[in-house]
C-alpha cells in the first residue's frame, strides 16, 4: 500500500512522455485532403426537391379554402373538442399506466392464480379490437339494465355515458399494453438491486417501490411516452360512440359548412400540436428517469444551446490554438 | 477457531445443507464465529462459500440443518418440535442487524452515495432525514469518501463504489458483517483502499465473515480461517497457521495454486 502510493507522488502526470529533445519538436503539418464528394446524395437531395415542389404545386391548385381552415382553428366547439381529446387521453392513460403495472406485478407473481389472471386479461384486452372494446361497453345497457356496484345503483343507460364507455374502453386496453411494457421494465432491473435492498432489511413492497420501480422506470418511461402519442391519436375512434372530441367536433361542423376537407385539415393541425408537446414533455421525462447514468442522459436543447455559444465564444478569443477539447 | 468459553457465538452453523434442484452444494456445514471475530471463508470457486454466506442472512433458504446468528435461529422459529417459517416482516428485520456487502456492489444507481446510505436507516428505521443524513455524512467520511456525497455510483471508481456499499450496510448499526468477495471485481490497484476499510473496521471490534481471495488480509486481519471445498469444511483454524502448514491436501493444493 505504501509504495504503491509513493509510486502514485512520483508520477505528476501532466509531464509528456519523455523523448529527448521534446521542446524542439514541432507537430507535423495538418492534413488537408480533398474530401470525397457524394455525387449520389446531391441527386437524391435534388429528387426530393422536385417531388416537394410537385405537392405544392398540386396543392396551390387544389380547392382548399384556407381562410375556413384558419378561421376554425381557433373555432370554440373545435378548442373545447381538443381539449377533450386530451382529457380522455389522460385519464385513460392514467387508468392504464396504474393497472398495468398491477397486472405486471401479478405476473410475476409466484402465485399462479394472480399470474394466470394477468395473463388471460392481456389475452383477451390485446386480443380484440379497440373498436369493438369501446362498442362493447357503451352497448352494456343491452344486456344488463341496471348497475349495481353496492353503494351506487343506477340505470345501465344512465350510468355508461360515451364519456365513461371511452375511459373504460380506451384505458382497459390501454392496461394489457401497459403491463407488458411494465413487466419488461421491472425485469430489466438486476437481480442484484432486489437482493441489496433485502440484505438492508427492505421488505418486498419498499424494494419494489424504492429500488426496483424506479429503475424500471427508465425502461418504462419512453414506450410509455409512444403509447401516450399512440393514445392521443386512437381516442379519435371514441367519436363511433358518440364523445365529442376533437375528430367528432370537426365532423359536427363539416355536416353542416360541408368544408370536410378544410375541418380534417383543422383537426390534423390540432393533433399535430397535441403530440408535439406532449414529444417536448416525454424528453424531459426521460432525461429524469435517466439520472445517475450520464452516459445516456443527453443535454437538453438550452443546455445544447448554451455550450455551443460557449464553444463559439472560446474560438473566437483563442483563434488558431484549435483547442475544442476543452469546452 | 472459537474460544468455547464465549457466552453465546455471533454465528453458529450445525450440519447445513443447502441443494438448488439435485445440485449438492452445501454438505454439513459446521462453523463458529464469536462476537469480534473475523472469519475468513476461502476455497475454489464452487466451493459454496458464497452460498453460505448469502444462507447466513436468508437469502438462500438451507434445506438442513441449523443456522443461528445471535442465538436466533435464521428465517424459522421453533415451537415444540415444529419449525414455523417466518414471515417476511420479521425475515426484514432479522436481516437489519446483519450487514452484507457484494462482490459487484449492488449500490442504487439512481441515488447519490449519500442516498445509498441515507435509504435504509430512513425506510426501515424511520430515522428523520436530517439526522439519516449526517449520520452518512460521518460514515462517508470513515471509508474515506467525504467529498463523494452528492456522486451517483457510475461517477464513481469500483472500490469507491464497494466504499459506499460497506457505508451504506454500516449505517444500520449491524452487529454482523458479512463480505462476498468484496475485492474480485475490482482492478488490483483499487483492492488495497477497499482492504483498508475492512482492516479498519476488523480492528473496532466488527464480526465479519469475509468470503475472500486475498490471502495476505485473511494471514493479517482474520482470527480464523475456513478452508472450503466441494460444500465441506476441509479444514479450519488460525489463518497463519493454516496458510503455513496446510493440514489436509486438498488444503496443501489450493493453496499452492493461489500463493
Amino acid at each position: 500500500m505504501s509504495d504503491s502510493r509513493d509510486r502514485l507522488s512520483k508520477e505528476p502526470g501532466d509531464e509528456p512522455p519523455s523523448g529527448g529533445g521534446l521542446k524542439d519538436r514541432v507537430p507535423p503539418e495538418a492534413i488537408r485532403a480533398v474530401p470525397v464528394r457524394h455525387w449520389g446524395r446531391w441527386i437524391g437531395v435534388a429528387v426530393v426537391f422536385a417531388l416537394l415542389a410537385a405537392l405544392f404545386q398540386a396543392f396551390r391548385g387544389a380547392d382548399i379554402n384556407w381562410d375556413v381552415v384558419g378561421e376554425f382553428l381557433t373555432y370554440d366547439t373545435i378548442v373545447e373538442g381538443a381539449g377533450k381529446t386530451l382529457w380522455i387521453t389522460v385519464l385513460s392513460m392514467l387508468l392504464g399506466v396504474v393497472l398495468g403495472v398491477v397486472l405486471a406485478i401479478m405476473r410475476l407473481s409466484r402465485n399462479p392464480v394472480l399470474a394466470g389472471v394477468a395473463w388471460g386479461y392481456i389475452w383477451f384486452f390485446r386480443g380484440t379490437p379497440v373498436l369493438v372494446q369501446l362498442f362493447l361497453w357503451y352497448n352494456l345497457s343491452f344486456v344488463f339494465e341496471t348497475v349495481n356496484l353496492g353503494f351506487y345503483k343506477d340505470e345501465m343507460n344512465d350510468f355508461m355515458t360515451p364519456f365513461l364507455a371511452a375511459l373504460l374502453g380506451l384505458g382497459l386496453n390501454e392496461a394489457a399494453y401497459m403491463a407488458e411494457i411494465a413487466r419488461a421494465g421491472i425485469q430489466s432491473v438486476d437481480h442484484g438491486q432486489t437482493e441489496a435492498a433485502h440484505a438492508l432489511g427492505m421488505n418486498n413492497g419498499k424494494t419494489l417501490r424504492r429500488i426496483v420501480l424506479p429503475q424500471a422506470m427508465r425502461v418504462i418511461v419512453p414506450p410509455t411516452g409512444n403509447e401516450f402519442i399512440n393514445m392521443l391519436k386512437t381516442s379519435s375512434l371514441v367519436y363511433a360512440i358518440q364523445y365529442t372530441e376533437l375528430f367528432r367536433a370537426g365532423n359536427t361542423i363539416s355536416s353542416r359548412n360541408l368544408a370536410v376537407m378544410e375541418m380534417l385539415i383543422v383537426v390534423t393541425v390540432w393533433y399535430l400540436i397535441l403530440t408535439t408537446v406532449f414529444s417536448i414533455g416525454q424528453y424531459y421525462l426521460e432525461r429524469y428517469f435517466a439520472r445517475g447514468n450520464e452516459r445516456s442522459r443527453p443535454p437538453t436543447p438550452f443546455q445544447r444551446a448554451r455550450a455551443r455559444a460557449r464553444l463559439l465564444g472560446s474560438r473566437g478569443e483563442g483563434a488558431g490554438s484549435g483547442s475544442v477539447g476543452g469546452v | 477457531m472459537s474460544t468455547t468459553n464465549s457466552p453465546r457465538p455471533m454465528v453458529r452453523a450445525e450440519r447445513v445443507h443447502k441443494n438448488f434442484g439435485s445440485v449438492r452444494v452445501l454438505k454439513g456445514i459446521d462453523l463458529e464465529v464469536s462476537p469480534g471475530e473475523v472469519c475468513c471463508v476461502v476455497g475454489p470457486s464452487g466451493s459454496g462459500k458464497s452460498t453460505l454466506l448469502r444462507c447466513v442472512n436468508h437469502l438462500e433458504k438451507i434445506n438442513a440443518g441449523r443456522l443461528y446468528v445471535d442465538g436466533e435461529l435464521v428465517g424459522y422459529r421453533q415451537r415444540g418440535d415444529k419449525l414455523y417459517e417466518m414471515r417476511e416482516r420479521e425475515v426484514a428485520a432479522q436481516r437489519r442487524d446483519i450487514g452484507m456487502v457484494f462482490q459487484r456492489f449492488n449500490l442504487f444507481p439512481h441515488m447519490t452515495a449519500a442516498e445509498n446510505v441515507m435509504e435504509a436507516p430512513v425506510q426501515v428505521k424511520g430515522l428523520r432525514r436530517a439526522e439519516a443524513r449526517q449520520r452518512a455524512e460521518e460514515l462517508l467520511a470513515r471509508v474515506g469518501l467525504a467529498d463523494r456525497m452528492g456522486n451517483y455510483p457510475s461517477q464513481l471508481s469500483g472500490g469507491q463504489q464497494q466504499r459506499v456499499a460497506i457505508a451504506r450496510a454500516l449505517a444500520m448499526d449491524p452487529k454482523l458483517m458479512l463480505f462476498d468477495e468484496p475485492t474480485s471485481a475490482l482492478d488490483p490497484e483499487l483492492v488495497g483502499e477497499v482492504l483498508d476499510v475492512m482492516r479498519a473496521l476488523a480492528e473496532d471490534g466488527m464480526t465479519m465473515i469475509v468470503v475472500t481471495h486475498e490471502m495476505g488480509f485473511a494471514r493479517e486481519v482474520g482470527d480464523s480461517l475456513v478452508f472450503m471445498d466441494d460444500g465441506l469444511v476441509v479444514e479450519a483454524g488460525d489463518p497463519r497457521e493454516v496458510l503455513a502448514n496446510p493440514r489436509q491436501e486438498r488444503t496443501r493444493a489450493f493453496l499452492s495454486k493461489v500463493l
